[in-house]
């Protein structure tokens, strides 16, 4: 085998389990030296997961990983590096009260080190080479929070570039939606230093952004499920194809209870005029009705957060009007949203959804403990009936009422979050990607609630992970995009709008 | 054979009282006289004001804060009743816990509004008490005449052959037992304190409810200070120095987390227990008293370290 065709890495036949989720299954994914490899999938899919364990976070259940045609293992995040894998990540690693050059050799700069102490020229003389290499003029003595994002993205990019001083193999540099927040010129630069670096290094480039990965991939793999569903070379692939890969399947009526959609009622719940929060999105109106599912679509920065935000009560609007049930309001707090009737299912579920360390019971009644208490005082039992009925209702498997939410796998879970709501009384339930995280099993058992409850009158807010997620539960769906409401979409049963359609009004 | 293994959270839950036992019967053996009644009395008399002072602290521990003002309220309250008792009457009792609740509400409002974090605000609250208590006094510890005594008879007298100081702790022990677990305070404490972001999802009070935890702890440290007051028959700007230490002892030692969530008031009596059996009994087997804290230093530091549950905290500051 000759040197060129022998992988940088091999992944081989990878599996990786967590409680209640079969995240990897089988995943095998080779990286050539030189190669940019695109990875694709929706959230969910196992990207981030496989991202893991190649730089050391995870280790697999299963399957090999080989460097340079030989087993290996990556013990660590060090290790990884040592190994030649480096990491620049969407949440970005650079410390912001420490210099630029600190940063770069950030752990490592026992190589400027005399008698114990560093020296700093030395340091900064190194930091200054790394950033030639990707060709970007800034002085290491800065801070990196004087730094504009695109200029950080860099500077780990240099830093990346350090390993190729003391990795063994080849280099291997991971770049995780590194675009996710920059302008497009910045784009391009970034493209271009990838490209001039390939010489140097190989990347695995993971992106939501279907056009940007065909543009710089050599090769795309595309996963779906924990599986590797696709492997195809870029030339031969357009974003309708990888996406067709992606969701895997023609929007499929029963897989979101379809059928059980009910037709929307008359009364409005909530009522959005001309409505601004700061610079994140603005001249946003709509109704919300009685049973209806009202889907945001977009991107991120899109602005659909911080209004799901909003409306939750954790960001107030800053100019409009919000009216529930034909009151105006401002939600200062999330506490002023649960007096109106609204409960927010967010998407850190083991954050801000649970206390992990109370029982179930003492989580189905934390939004509403004041109709258990009287003279002051929580009626015990008046609480375990109440937290029994609730999770017979919404069949939650846990071994009994006083075990820690803990220890429940996510569907359950989040069907404790749910119960907490419905045992509130809450009239609307802002869905903040409710199935994140959760497998398919798990998943179609919220899409079930999802038409019980707003069969018997209960409205939705949701943002979700998937465009086919939204259109699927929606009756209605808003899409934005870059602030603003830039499309309408009736989704009335056995009347979806397509994917494609909806796109459009995304990007 | 069938042995079930104990399971961690067991062993966590159970190791306060088995301690206690087990040092309750080592100093019984080493000192026989420690097992008689008279011995026992006196140590639940003592630990009487050691657990009122450590119930308080429990409610802001209980929530992930801490309180390090309670020892100086305790002896400003202290210094209030030496000094209001002839006018006051009863009324003194009343003042001091008075002024120990508004103590507790302006370190809660520190913590909360202005986002200081607990341990700075109480920690400076407490140089502000301790101040207070030197100026009123000029500096000097009040003994308490005829007239004062005869107010503090409800502290110092005896009823069914037991000091009624005893009753007085089982008293707070009921009280504060009620709070902490049969109410929506209570409640939201432990959710606080076990996952704050969830429970201010949940539409909790956040704020309002950690004021409230530090007004209870100022409150029940200016009831200690009271106790101690008729107990010594005196009042001193130093008259509860060395409480600190024992009271956040003793909450940790029952079980209780230092980082928040899980705990109960009957953790922190069999914890306080635990701290004046230890006392007690070093005075007992002849050790120095002044050797005490090194003694309760070294039990804390111990009882942190069994009872956390370090894979859950990356990081420690």
């Amino acid at each position: 085998m000759s040197a060129d065709t022998t992988a940088a890495i091999s992944m081989v036949g990878i599996g990786k389990r967590f409680p209640g989720v079969h995240a990897l299954k089988n995943v095998s994914i080779e990286i050539k030296p030189g190669e940019v490899v695109g990875l694709i999938g929706e959230n969910g899919a196992g990207k981030s997961t496989l991202m893991k364990i190649l730089s050391g976070v995870y280790q697999p259940d299963s399957g090999q990983i080989l460097i340079a045609g030989e087993e290996n293992r990556i013990e660590s995040a060090a290790d990884a590096n040592h190994k030649g894998i480096g990491m620049v990540f969407q949440e970005q690693s650079l410390l912001p009260n420490l210099t630029i050059g600190e940063n770069i050799y950030l752990g490592n700069e026992r190589q400027f080190t005399k008698f114990g102490l560093v020296q700093w020229r030395a340091l900064y003389d190194a930091a200054a080479r790394q950033l030639e290499k990707v060709k970007v003029d800034i002085d290491p003595r800065m801070r990196a929070d004087a730094l504009s994002f695109a200029a950080r993205q860099m500077v780990e990019l240099a830093k990346a570039l350090t390993l190729e001083e003391h990795a063994a193999g080849h280099l291997v540099i991971l770049l995780d939606e590194p675009t996710s927040v920059l302008e497009r010129a910045e784009i391009d630069i970034l493209f271009n230093r990838v490209r001039a670096l390939k010489s140097r290094a190989s990347f695995v480039f993971v992106s939501h952004r279907l056009d940007e990965v065909l543009q710089l991939s050599d090769r795309v793999y595309v996963m779906k499920d924990g599986e590797v569903v696709a492997e195809l070379a870029a030339a031969d692939a357009d974003v309708g194809m990888l996406h067709r890969l992606m969701v895997g399947r023609t929007q499929q009526a029963d897989y979101y209870y379809e059928p059980l959609q009910m037709p929307v009622q008359d009364a409005i719940l909530l009522e959005a005029d001309q409505l601004a929060c700061g610079a994140a999105y603005r001249n946003v109106s709509f109704k919300l009705r009685a049973g209806e599912v009202l889907g945001i679509a977009g991107v991120i920065g899109s602005g659909r957060e911080e209004l799901t935000r909003t409306l939750a009560g954790f960001a107030p609007h800053t100019a409009g009007t919000l009216k529930i049930a034909s009151r105006e309001v401002r939600l200062e707090t999330p506490a002023e949203a649960v007096d109106l009737g609204i409960g927010y299912i967010p998407r850190e579920r083991r954050v801000e959804g649970l206390v992990l360390f109370l029982s179930v019971s003492a989580n189905i009644t934390l939004a509403d403990l004041a109709s258990l208490t009287r003279f002051g005082l929580i009626d015990a039992r008046k609480e375990r009936g109440v937290a029994t009925d609730w999770t017979a209702r919404l069949k939650v498997r846990t071994p009994n009422i006083n075990t820690l939410c803990l220890g429940l796998s996510g569907g359950n879970q989040q069907k404790v979050v749910l119960a907490k709501w419905l045992n509130a009384k809450a009239r609307i339930l802002v869905l903040d990607h409710p199935t994140r995280g959760l497998d398919v099993g798990a998943k179609e058992e919220v899409y079930e609630l999802v038409r019980r409850l707003t069969g018997a009158g209960l409205s939705i807010v949701l943002t979700s992970d998937t465009l086919e997620e939204t259109i699927g539960l929606s009756h209605s769906v808003l899409v934005m995009r870059d602030g603003e409401i830039t499309h309408r979409a009736d989704a009335a049963r056995g009347a979806k709008p397509q994917q494609i359609d909806l796109i459009g009004h995304m990007v | 054979m069938a042995v079930k293994a104990l399971r961690p959270e067991d062993i966590r839950k159970w190791l306060p009282l088995a301690t206690l036992a087990v040092l309750i019967l080592l100093v019984g053996i080493a000192q026989p006289s420690f097992l008689q009644p008279g011995t026992l009395i006196e140590l639940a008399s003592d630990t009487a004001v050691l657990f009122i002072l450590a119930t308080g602290v429990t409610f802001v521990i209980m929530l992930g804060g801490i309180d390090l003002s309670i020892q100086s309220m305790a002896s400003l309250a202290s210094v209030i009743v030496a000094l209001t008792i002839t006018r006051l009457g009863y009324g003194s009792f009343l003042l001091a816990i008075v002024i120990g609740a508004i103590a507790g509400f302006l370190s809660g409002i520190v913590h909360v509004r202005l986002k200081i974090p607990s341990f700075i605000a109480t920690l400076a609250m407490g140089g502000v008490l301790f101040s207070a208590a030197l100026v009123i006094s000029k500096e000097r510890s009040i003994t308490l005449d005829e007239t004062g005594r005869a107010y503090q008879a409800w502290i110092t007298s005896q009823a069914f052959g037991l000091p009624n100081v005893i009753f007085i702790g089982l008293l707070v022990l009921a009280a504060a037992h009620v709070v902490q677990a049969h109410t929506r305070f209570g409640r939201y404490s432990a959710a606080i304190g076990a996952g704050e972001p969830a429970a201010y999802a949940s539409g909790v009070k956040v704020g309002r409810q950690k004021i409230f935890a530090f007004v209870l702890s100022a409150a029940f440290a200016a009831v200690a200070g009271v106790v101690l007051a008729g107990r010594l028959a005196s009042g001193s700007p130093t008259l509860a120095a060395e409480l600190l230490l024992p009271s956040i002892a003793a909450v940790v030692v029952g079980g209780t987390a230092i980082t928040g969530g899980v705990g109960s008031i009957w953790r922190t009596l069999v914890g306080a227990l635990i701290i004046s059996v230890v006392r007690i009994g070093m005075t007992f087997l002849g050790v120095n008293i002044f050797a005490q804290n090194i003694v309760f230093g070294a039990v804390l530091i111990g009882a942190v370290a069994i009872t956390i549950d370090r894979t859950k905290i990356p990081i420690v500051k």
